[in-house]
C-alpha cells in the first residue's frame, strides 16, 4: 500500500532535485524548469496531505491555485528570460551580473 | 658720617671732584664726537691741563690744613649701607698734584711723538681714559670704588700697553700685564672681603684713619681683636698677603715684577706715564692708604722683598741693551726701594721718594723717547736693520741732540741721588731710615740697609753706562755704515717743552730750599711720623757723604770703562754676568714652570673634557641612539604589525565576505540554502 511516508520521500526527492538544478544549471529556462519541480513538489505535499481533510478537499483546492499561479508565474519568467536575451544575448544567469555592485 | 662742610669746603671738594672727572669728559668728546681728527690730542691735554690747575689748587688748599671727607649714600643691601664719596687727605691730594702734573706734559710731548701714528685719535681716548681712572684712583674713600678704579687703571694700561697690537710682541706683553695684575686684583678683593668681614665697612677713613676701626684692633690669643668684632687672627695674615700680591703686581715686586719690562711694547710715552710715573705707584699708594693694617712682622716682610726686588732689578739693569728695558728695570728698582721704606717705616720718605721719582723717571722715559724716534728716522731714512732701541748702535748724541743731553744728565743724577737733585733728598731719607730701623737689630736685620747703599751703587753704574752708552763717544751707528745721512734734533716745542718742565721739577727747589739736607723738604711736615726729621745720630751725616763719594767714584768708573776703554772690562761670560743679562732667569723660570704647569694642567683639562665629558655625552647620545632605533623597530613592526595585521584580517573577512555578493544569482541561492541549513541544525541541536 501506498502510504503517506512514499509520497513525502517522492516530494522531497522532487524537491531536492528542483534545488539542485537551480543552483547548478548555467540555463536560465533550466532553472526554471527546477522551480516547476520545487513548486510540484510542494503541491504533491498537499494533495498527499489533504487525505485528512475528506469533507472540503481544502489540499486539492489549494493545489488547483498553486497550480494556476505557477503557470502564470513561468509565463512571466519566461517573458523575462525572452527579454533578458534580447538584451544580453546569453540566458546564462552567471552572466547576467549587471545589477550588482561595481 | 655726614658732617656738614663750609661753604669752601664744599669748593674744594668739587674742584677735586672736576679735576678727576675732566679726563675722563675729554674721553668722551674724543670717543663720540671727534674719533680720528688730531683735535683729539689737544683736548685731552686741554683737559689734562685743567686738571693740573684744580690739582694744584686743591693740593694748596688741603695741603697740610685739614682732611675733606664728603660721601654720600650709594645704595643699602639689606642693613648695609653704602657710601660713596671723596677723601681728599695729605696722601690723596699729593698723588692728585702730581699724577695731573707729570701727565700734562707727557699729553704734550704725546700730541708730536704720536702724531705720524694712524692710532692717535685711539691713544689720548686711553690716555683720557687712564687718566681719569688714576686720579679717581687716588681720591675715592671707599674699598669698593677703590678696587673699580684700580681695575681700570689695569685696565687701561693694558689698552695702551697692546696699543700696536699688530705687532706679536705687543699682544704678549699686554696679555701678560694683564694676567699679572689679575693675580694682584686677587688679592686686593680677598682683603678688601675680609676687611668688610671685621669692620662692616669699605670706608677707608673709618678703616685706616688715624683712631679708625684698624688702629683700634689688637691681635692676642690668636684672634683679631677689632671694634666691632673678632675673627681668627689667620685672616688678618690672609688681608696682608692680598694686599701684598695687589702691591707686588701693581708695583712689580718681586715675584710679579716680570710684566713691566715687556710693558714697554706701548709707546714710549705712555711708559713714561704710565709705568714710570703714576700707575706703578699704585701700589705705593695703597701701602700708604692701608699702612695702618700692617704688623711689626708684615712690615718686615715688605722691607725684605722691596729690598730684594730693588737690588735684583738693579742688577739686571747693568747688562740689559734696550734703552726703555733698563728704565724699567731702574723702575723696578725704584719701586722696590720705595717699597722697602714703606716696610722700615719711613712712610714720607716712601711717599717723597714717590714724588721724586715720577718726575726723573718720566724725565728720563721722554729722553728715550726722543732718542728712540730720532734713530727710528734715521733707520728709516736709509733702510737700516737694527732696533732703535739697542744702546750698542748708539753713542756720541751730546752734540746732536743737546737739550735732550742736559735733560738727560738731570734725570739721571737725580735718579743716581746726587746733591741739588731731587733724587739726593729722597732717597738718602730712605737709606738714612732703614739703617736707624735696623739699629739694635740682629745682623740679618742689617742685610737691608747695606743692600739699599749697594743699590745705589749699582744705580748709577747702570745710569751712567746707559747715558754714556747713549749720548757719549762716537755714534756707533755711523761707524758700523760711514754713508748713512744723519739730520736729527731735539725736535719741537712739544718734545722741548714738556723736557725743560719736566727738567726743573727734578732740581732741588719744588722740594726743598736746602739743596743738602733732606730734613728740610716741606713733604715730610704733611705726614704723620716727623720724628725721623731730628739729625740725632751720625748716619745722617755720613750716609750722604759715603753715598754721593761713592756714587761719584762709579761713575768715575763707568766713564773710564765706557769712554776711555783703556782700564779693564767687563768679563762677559761669567755666571753672574749671564744671570743679570737674563734677568736672573725669573721669566724663563715663568715660562718653565708655571707657564707650562698651567699649559699642561690645559691640555691634562682638555684631554678629560674631549675624552671623558664628551665621551660620556658621546656614549649616552649612542644609547639613546640606539635605543631609539629599537622602539622605531618596535613601532614599525609591533604597532604598526599589529594595526595591519588587524587591517589584513578585516581586509581577508572582507575579501571571503565580498565573494558571496558577487551579483551571481545561485550564488546567492547557495547561501540562502547554507544559511538555511546551518538554521536547522542550530535548530536541531538546540531543541534535542
Amino acid at each position: 500500500m501506498i502510504t503517506l511516508t512514499h509520497f513525502m520521500v517522492v516530494s522531497a526527492g522532487l524537491f531536492c532535485i528542483g534545488l539542485f538544478i537551480i543552483v547548478s544549471k548555467k540555463n536560465a529556462i533550466q532553472v526554471l524548469l527546477g522551480i516547476e519541480l520545487m513548486l510540484n513538489a510542494a503541491i504533491l505535499n498537499m494533495v498527499a496531505f489533504s487525505r485528512y481533510d475528506r469533507v472540503n478537499n481544502g489540499g486539492q483546492m489549494f493545489a488547483l491555485f498553486a497550480i494556476v499561479l505557477a503557470a502564470a508565474t513561468t509565463a512571466v519568467a519566461l517573458a523575462i528570460i525572452l527579454n533578458v536575451y534580447r538584451r544580453y544575448k546569453t540566458i546564462n544567469p552567471d552572466e547576467i551580473n549587471q545589477l550588482k555592485d561595481q | 658720617m655726614n658732617q656738614p662742610l663750609s661753604h669752601t669746603d664744599a669748593q674744594t671738594v668739587t674742584l677735586a671732584l672736576i679735576a678727576v672727572l675732566l679726563p675722563f669728559a675729554a674721553f668722551v668728546i674724543n670717543f663720540l664726537v671727534l674719533g680720528k681728527s688730531k683735535a683729539t690730542g689737544w683736548v685731552s691735554t686741554l683737559a689734562i691741563l685743567a686738571s693740573a690747575v684744580l690739582g694744584i689748587t686743591v693740593f694748596f688748599k688741603v695741603w697740610d690744613k685739614q682732611v675733606m671727607h664728603v660721601q654720600y649714600l650709594w645704595f643699602t643691601i639689606g642693613t648695609t649701607k653704602l657710601y660713596a664719596g671723596v677723601l681728599l687727605n695729605n696722601l690723596s691730594v699729593l698723588l692728585l698734584a702730581l699724577v695731573s702734573v707729570i701727565a700734562l706734559p707727557v699729553h704734550i710731548y704725546s700730541t708730536a711723538y704720536m702724531n705720524d701714528d694712524e692710532g692717535y685719535g685711539h691713544y689720548f681716548r686711553y690716555l683720557s681714559f687712564f687718566c681719569f681712572s688714576m686720579l679717581a684712583l687716588v681720591v675715592v674713600d671707599n674699598l669698593m670704588l677703590f678696587y673699580a678704579f684700580w681695575e681700570l687703571v689695569g685696565f687701561s694700561s693694558y689698552l695702551l700697553i697692546g696699543f700696536w697690537f699688530t705687532r706679536d710682541s705687543a699682544v704678549i706683553a699686554n696679555k701678560k700685564a694683564f694676567i699679572m695684575n689679575r693675580i694682584g686684583d686677587i688679592g686686593l678683593l680677598t682683603a678688601i672681603i675680609i676687611l668688610f668681614t671685621q669692620y662692616h665697612t669699605f670706608d677707608i677713613a673709618a678703616l685706616f684713619g688715624s683712631d679708625g676701626l684698624i688702629v683700634r684692633s689688637v691681635i692676642t690669643h690668636g684672634e683679631w681683636v677689632g671694634p666691632v668684632g673678632h675673627i681668627p687672627a689667620v685672616w688678618q695674615y690672609v688681608a696682608f698677603g692680598g694686599i701684598f700680591l695687589a702691591v707686588a703686581a701693581k708695583s712689580a715686586q718681586f715675584p710679579l715684577h716680570t710684566w713691566l719690562p715687556d710693558a714697554m711694547e706701548g709707546p714710549t710715552s705712555v711708559s713714561a706715564l704710565i709705568h714710570a710715573a703714576t700707575m706703578v705707584a699704585a701700589g705705593v699708594f695703597l701701602l700708604g692708604r692701608a699702612y695702618a693694617l700692617f704688623t711689626e712682622t708684615e712690615l718686615t716682610i715688605l722691607a725684605f722683598v722691596g729690598c730684594f726686588t730693588a737690588f735684583m732689578a738693579a742688577t739686571i739693569a747693568l747688562t740689559q741693551n734696550d734703552l726703555k728695558r733698563i728704565l724699567a728695570y731702574s723702575t723696578i728698582s725704584q719701586l722696590g726701594f720705595m717699597v722697602m721704606a714703606m716696610g722700615v717705616g719711613a712712610y714720607a720718605s716712601s711717599l717723597f721718594h714717590l714724588a721724586t721719582h715720577a718726575f726723573f723717571k718720566c724725565l728720563l722715559f721722554l729722553v728715550a723717547g726722543i732718542v728712540i724716534h730720532q734713530v727710528k728716522h734715521i733707520k728709516d731714512d736709509n733702510n737700516l736693520d737694527i732696533d732703535p732701541q739697542n744702546i750698542l748702535h748708539l753713542g756720541g748724541l751730546r752734540k746732536k741732540l743737546p737739550l735732550t743731553f742736559i735733560a738727560a744728565i738731570i734725570g739721571g743724577l737725580a735718579l743716581i741721588g746726587l746733591p741739588l737733585t731731587s733724587g739726593y733728598l729722597s732717597k738718602d731719607g730712605i737709606l738714612i731710615q732703614s739703617f736707624e730701623w735696623s739699629e739694635g737689630r740682629n745682623i740679618f736685620f742689617k742685610l737691608v740697609p747695606t743692600f739699599g747703599l749697594l743699590n745705589t751703587w749699582l744705580t748709577a753704574f747702570y745710569v751712567s753706562r746707559l747715558i754714556i752708552k747713549v749720548f757719549f763717544g762716537e755714534f756707533r751707528l755711523q761707524k758700523m755704515n760711514p754713508h748713512i745721512k744723519i739730520h736729527i734734533g731735539d725736535g719741537s716745542w712739544q718734545y722741548k717743552l714738556p723736557l725743560i718742565l719736566l727738567a726743573v721739577c727734578c732740581l732741588f727747589p719744588l722740594f726743598s730750599l736746602n739743596p743738602l739736607l733732606y730734613e728740610d723738604a716741606w713733604l715730610f711736615h704733611g705726614f704723620f711720623q716727623i720724628n725721623f726729621l731730628v739729625r740725632s745720630n751720625m748716619y745722617h751725616t755720613i750716609i750722604p757723604a759715603l753715598v754721593n763719594v761713592l756714587s761719584i767714584g762709579v761713575m768715575y768708573g763707568a766713564w773710564m770703562l765706557y769712554v776711555k776703554r783703556n782700564t779693564w772690562s767687563v768679563p762677559q761670560t761669567g755666571f753672574l754676568f749671564r744671570m743679570s743679562c737674563n734677568e736672573w732667569y725669573i721669566d724663563k723660570f715663568y715660562n718653565r714652570v708655571i707657564v707650562k704647569f698651567v699649559l699642561i694642567l690645559s691640555d691634562t683639562l682638555y684631554w678629560f673634557d674631549i675624552k671623558v665629558v664628551d665621551g660620556l655625552v658621546n656614549l649616552i647620545q649612542s644609547i639613546g641612539i640606539a635605543f631609539s632605533k629599537m622602539a622605531a623597530w618596535f613601532d614599525h613592526y609591533i604597532i604598526d604589525g599589529l594595526l595591519n595585521l588587524l587591517a589584513a584580517v578585516v581586509q581577508g573577512i572582507g575579501d571571503f565576505a565580498r565573494r558571496f555578493q558577487r551579483g551571481k544569482v545561485q550564488y546567492y541561492l547557495y547561501s540562502m540554502l547554507l544559511a538555511l541549513i546551518v538554521v536547522f541544525i542550530l535548530k536541531i541541536l538546540i531543541w534535542t
